[in-house]
């Protein structure tokens, strides 16, 4: 979401909003604290829901805090005795880690593949068709995951679904299979669903970057007897580099955190234990259990597997763009 | 590049048909199940026999006339309430140097990473805790706070974009900074301000675990996205009604996707300052 801004004008020269020669004092006080004052609505409200929730879920992870402590608001103070729970649990090791990185690993991968071979087909195409192309595109784009979700449990659904009764018709298969029981049968699925949704934005910013390569250098390399791949490899992928690390980092912190794409599955909230990510687990556990400070603790190692992710991003993208 | 062999054309086309159809494919699915009476039991790829009664169903029995409503009001006070905080947040950090401007900009850029997951909890704890469980209020409050970061963000490029000259030129003939933001930034800001505003209200209308987590039985304030779910489970066979309700979803939100991209293609303030 966050690549589409618009290239910032350097602030520089609108630094102050006029030149400060020689106004009175007061003016100049206010020319001061404008920007707090315009500020302090955000700030407040970033503030009081982000910050705030962000200290308090920590401090929730370090106690045993269910129903009884939400009504009363007692604190329950336990030590890192829920980290200590979910480190040395087994469900973490052999399914729920695993399934959150593995997936988001085939997923990033799956995603930035196929949105780059998306955009080289563009950027190979007439305007017309790139249009028509990019519109439809943008149609998967707009899906909202929870009905794009549902569409895809309907297409796999097994007693009617499409997928089944086409195998079935073809041959292939004699009774219809359930494919959200299997584990990796259920995360291929889920894996289909996060790859078409969020190929679309991979395909467009990528898009953008292969457009403003200079001509010239193609041509060049061409004349120099560069095939296809080599170009591709050797020009555009280094020209493009800032790019894709924007579109690699934004998808993995994406697909760590994917949701309702597996708690809306069969199977996804909870009553298949073989399926749990670590979003779907923290969820589980508290709404579900009513272990709000387990369902925390898990929730902070998620948050700090992202933040890690996001301070890559900051460090590779943004040090020289000025801000 | 210019080798266009028929065999290279044919190719291309033949790529081109498959990328459409995985795209198309879900939407089309979705329409095709909706608008068919008789969606689940056939095995074809078309619809055997075109009906409204699916929508009819939903709309009436479903409730999502409801639904609908409660998104609407939900979406709407979000999109207006951090449309006029980010805009004002974004005018700071985009034409002001101030100490720590470059911290808030990157404690903003932070805050919108963290997962929701996390979020979900002490949220959930603290509307609790203010009443407001159960109430669109009480959802208006946690949405605002997803979209402004975001909005800050977008629209910091925005007014970053507009020329210094133009601000300038309202002081000289005697503008105050008021005048000034009112008459000259406001309306070449627009484009993007409908930008953010049409983003926030697709995250509002779209989200779905706070819906689900702060509204929890009170069905008459579900929202579109977690009402969906409700019907799901009660009709879990009567496909053909769950698609209709993932179209009446799903088709403003493309409509409005569309738009948004039209309005970022297009040079913001391009003529703004003639030679």
């Amino acid at each position: 979401m966050s690549t589409q801004l618009p290239t910032a004008a350097p602030v520089g020269a609108g630094s102050s909003p006029a030149p400060t020669g020689r106004r009175p004092l007061s003016r100049r006080r206010a020319a001061l604290a404008r920007p707090w004052l315009l500020l302090a609505p955000s700030l407040l409200v970033l503030a009081v829901l982000l910050l705030w929730p962000l200290i308090r879920v920590v401090l929730f992870s370090l106690q045993d805090y269910g129903l009884r402590e939400i009504v009363s608001g007692e604190p329950n103070w336990i030590g890192f005795a829920n980290f200590a729970e979910i480190l040395g649990s087994a469900q973490l090791w052999t399914i729920v880690l695993p399934n959150t990185i593995g997936f988001a690993v085939l997923a990033v991968a799956g995603t930035v593949a196929f949105g780059t071979a998306v955009a080289v087909l563009l950027a190979s195409l007439g305007t017309t068709w790139r249009t028509i192309v990019s519109s439809a595109i943008m149609a998967a784009w707009a899906m909202p995951a929870v009905t794009g979700t549902y569409v895809w449990v309907w297409i796999f659904d097994a007693d009617r679904g499409i997928f089944n009764q086409t195998l079935m018709n073809m041959g292939l298969m004699d009774d219809p299979v359930n494919w959200f029981t299997g584990r990796f049968s259920f995360y291929a699925i889920v894996l289909l669903n996060v790859i078409h949704h969020g190929f679309p934005f991979v395909a467009i910013t990528v898009l953008a970057g292969l457009l403003g390569v200079p001509k010239e250098m193609l041509e060049a390399a061409e004349m120099d007897g560069a095939g296809g791949w080599r170009r591709f490899f050797q020009i555009i992928v280094p020209q493009l580099r800032q790019v894709f690390a924007v579109v690699i980092i934004l998808s993995t912190i994406w697909d760590f955190k994917v949701f309702a794409q597996v708690y809306l599955m069969p199977g996804g909230a909870g009553s298949n234990r073989e399926v749990l990510n670590l979003g779907v687990w923290s969820y589980v556990e508290s709404f579900g259990q009513n272990r709000y400070g387990f369902g925390s603790a898990i929730a902070v190692l998620l948050t700090l597997l992202l933040l890690s992710i996001t301070a890559v991003y900051v460090r590779t993208i943004l040090k020289e763009e000025e801000l | 590049m210019r080798r266009t062999s028929p065999a290279h054309t044919i190719g291309k086309g033949v790529l081109v048909a498959l990328l459409l159809i995985f795209t198309l494919f879900p939407v089309y699915w979705m329409l095709a199940s909706a608008f068919d009476a008789r969606a689940g039991r056939s095995s074809s790829f078309f619809p055997q026999e075109l009906t409204l009664d699916n929508f009819a169903f939903v709309l009436d029995e479903g409730g999502f006339t409801v639904f609908l409503r409660n998104s609407l009001i939900v979406a709407g006070a979000t999109v207006l309430v951090s449309a006029v905080l980010a805009l004002l947040a974004a005018v700071a950090v985009a034409r002001f140097r101030f100490r720590m401007r470059t911290q808030i900009l990157m404690l903003i850029l932070i805050v919108q990473m963290v997962p929701l997951e996390a979020l979900v909890i002490p949220l959930f704890v603290q509307v609790r805790d203010l009443q407001l469980l159960g109430t669109l209020a009480g959802l208006v409050v946690v949405y605002v706070t997803l979209a402004l970061a975001f909005g800050i963000w977008m629209l910091r490029g925005f007014v970053a974009a507009v020329p210094v000259e133009l601000e300038e030129a309202a002081y000289l003939d005697g503008a105050s900074w008021g005048r000034m933001f009112w008459s000259v930034l406001l309306p070449l800001v627009a484009p993007g301000l409908v930008a953010t505003s049409i983003f926030s209200f697709i995250t509002a209308w779209n989200e779905f675990i706070f819906a689900l987590t702060m509204l929890g039985g009170a069905t008459e304030n579900y929202t579109v996205a977690i009402g969906l779910r409700s019907f799901f489970g009660q009709y879990s066979n009567d496909w053909g009604a769950v698609m209709a309700g993932s179209t009446i979803i799903t088709v403003p939100v493309m409509i409005f996707f569309i738009l948004v991209q039209r309005r970022l293609a297009t040079g913001l303030t391009a003529g703004a300052v003639k030679g």
